[in-house]
């Protein structure tokens, strides 16, 4: 070994040309993030204050009720029950999230548990892809009238609606975001010690997760249509019921009302999974 | 492991001239293996894809000595990559041997640390949380019993070894590209490698911070005295960096060359001005058949 000329120390030069404040950093992530919110929130009022405007001027409340009427609607329906189906839009909305949930977790659990045996196995891949290429794009509204012939009219077809219209959409996101994990990834868990069992579920499932909570706010989403629409159309109770009654007896605020209540529930399930993706995916938290 | 400190030479045999200071200490004082020596003989690699046979490499030697910093040097498509992979226990060689101290390579392992061009860092996980992984991941398999004190005492040794002790609660995103790098460098360190194998790690950074990670791989070499393995096809870079530079190239593909870089140590970016580093660059290229 040849002597040695004493080298520059590793931490000050290198440090000092990149120095950041990482508080600092993440202080003003959260004034944007506080900003944003803030001009989102005045696009909301602002379309409030436009229909506001508009009723003022139709004077029509059958055909735009004002803010105020719907909102007081609202208040009042969440206790009260509507006299044709006597049950208050609260009951409602708990009958039409029960259904929303049960068929979600059923349909991600699905999803997720075919997305992975696809994922992990060629044959089958080639065995379902087809069946889910078929799936994908028929609307799971076509399927009512046939759930309700195997399933009769009670809860059972609602859920296996939901669950019908969410598993193609998590094999697709799972498939998708499982292989999207660099290979190189799990080859550095293994060169860092860990067994195969060890790397994926410590690096290929954690790295899949984004990808996978993103599937879930489609499905989420998804999942609003179908049972709003067989609730329409084949139910005696949720909130889609109770849309088409006001409908039909002309009650236009409560319409509105039932569709702001559609439109709050959606946004916090939304929220809920927004949160979970900041969890398992940091980088969105800036 | 098990190397002793009584005769005071530290842990990786006699070393230098200078003594290391207390930045330079293995982290925490631990005992890190010496540098390991790493024997390739004869080995062919053939891809078979589609019905078609692509020669990877084809008979390669190479003997690289306990803490030997060697470049694999050639155009794209000249198979050290595929040769890095091998040694990493990442490929199957189809004919030939690698042995690490002895032990033939069969799968990847802790000993033998492995770097991407890009840092690879789990981005779910704090630096800090990237840099334990190792270790974590080792010791659910019964590899060892230290303790979450003790690790975590060695990775904020190793932080600061790298230089990102205000980044241990950082995440990937939130660094830099040359800091994901050290970041890279630093999970790389915590398992101990007596080998690091390195494929174009700095290639996807700027002309500057590249620099900058040149004199940084230097200085962690320098205190670790780990054997290096650098796959890498800039001239300068190799004799920048490397004791010896292996020329891939030809067909099939195989080492052709293997040259001696006669510069003193420690390097540093001035030495790419001076006459002998110009020469070394011109045996290679005349070696590349340039």
């Amino acid at each position: 070994m040849s002597p040695v000329r004493l080298a520059r120390t590793v931490n000050h030069d290198l440090v000092a040309s990149e120095q950041f404040d990482l508080a600092a950093h993440r202080a003003a992530v959260r004034r944007s993030r506080a900003r944003r919110i803030g001009i989102g929130a005045a696009g909301l009022i602002l379309i409030l204050l436009l229909w506001q405007a508009a009723s003022a001027i139709l004077r029509d409340s059958v055909i735009l009720p004002s803010v105020t009427q719907t909102a007081r609607t609202f208040v009042h329906y969440l206790h009260h029950p509507y006299p044709t189906q006597s049950k208050s839009l609260g009951v409602d909305l708990a009958i039409s999230l029960r259904r929303i949930l049960i068929g979600f977790a059923i349909g991600t659990a699905l999803g997720v548990a075919i997305g992975a045996a696809m994922s992990a196995s060629r044959f089958t891949r080639q065995l379902i892809d087809p069946v889910i290429e078929v799936i994908r794009p028929l609307p799971p509204l076509a399927f009512i009238p046939l759930f309700i012939v195997w399933f009769g009219i009670g809860e059972l077809p609602k859920e296996v609606l939901i669950v019908f219209g969410i598993v193609p959409i998590m094999v697709v996101a799972t498939v998708a975001a499982l292989d999207e994990v660099p290979d190189d990834l799990r080859l550095c868990a293994r060169t860092l010690g860990a067994s195969r069992r060890y790397a994926l579920l410590h690096v290929q499932i954690p790295a899949a997760l984004p990808g996978i909570v993103t599937g879930m706010r489609f499905a989420m989403a998804g999942a609003w249509t179908s049972i709003v629409a067989a609730e329409i159309i084949a139910a005696t109770s949720g909130v889609g019921y109770l849309i088409s009654q006001a409908g039909d007896y002309l009650n236009t605020s409560l319409v509105f009302a039932g569709i702001i209540t559609i439109a709050i529930a959606g946004l916090i399930l939304d929220a809920c999974l927004r949160g979970l993706l900041l969890v398992v995916d940091p980088s969105r938290r800036s | 492991m098990g190397a002793s400190n009584s005769n005071g030479t530290g842990p990786y045999g006699p070393l230098t001239a200078e003594p290391r200071t207390s930045s330079a200490a293995g982290p925490g004082g631990t005992v890190r293996p010496p540098g390991a020596e790493v024997v390739i003989g004869s080995v062919s690699k053939t891809f078979r894809r589609r019905g078609r046979r692509t020669v990877a490499l084809s008979g390669v030697d190479l003997t690289v000595g306990s803490g030997e910093f060697v470049c694999l040097l050639g155009a794209s498509g000249c198979g050290k990559s595929t040769l890095l992979r091998i040694v990493a226990g990442a490929l199957d060689l189809d004919e030939g041997t690698v042995t690490v101290d002895g032990r033939p390579v069969s799968g990847p392992s802790p000993d033998r640390g492995l770097l991407f061009q890009s840092p690879m860092l789990f981005p779910w996980l704090t630096t800090r949380k990237n840099i334990l992984f190792g270790p974590k991941a080792q010791r659910s398999r019964g590899l060892h019993e230290r303790d979450d004190p003790e690790l975590e005492a060695e990775a904020g040794a190793i932080l600061e070894t790298v230089g990102l002790q205000q980044f241990g609660d950082a995440f990937p995103h939130e660094l830099s590209g040359g800091m994901r790098h050290r970041a890279a460098f630093a999970r790389a360190l915590m398992t101990r490698p007596s080998l690091l194998l390195m494929d174009e790690p700095f290639g996807a950074l700027d002309a500057i911070t590249r620099l900058r990670m040149h004199e940084f791989l230097l200085n962690i070499w320098q205190q670790y005295r780990m054997t290096i393995i650098f796959v890498t096809h800039d001239i300068e870079e190799s004799v920048l960096l490397a004791d010896r530079v292996a020329v891939m190239g030809g067909k099939p593909p195989t080492i052709t060359e293997v040259l001696d870089i006669p510069l003193s140590r420690p390097r540093d970016a001035e030495d790419v001005d001076t006459e002998a580093f110009l020469t070394s660059k011109r045996r290679i290229r005349s070696a590349l058949a340039l």
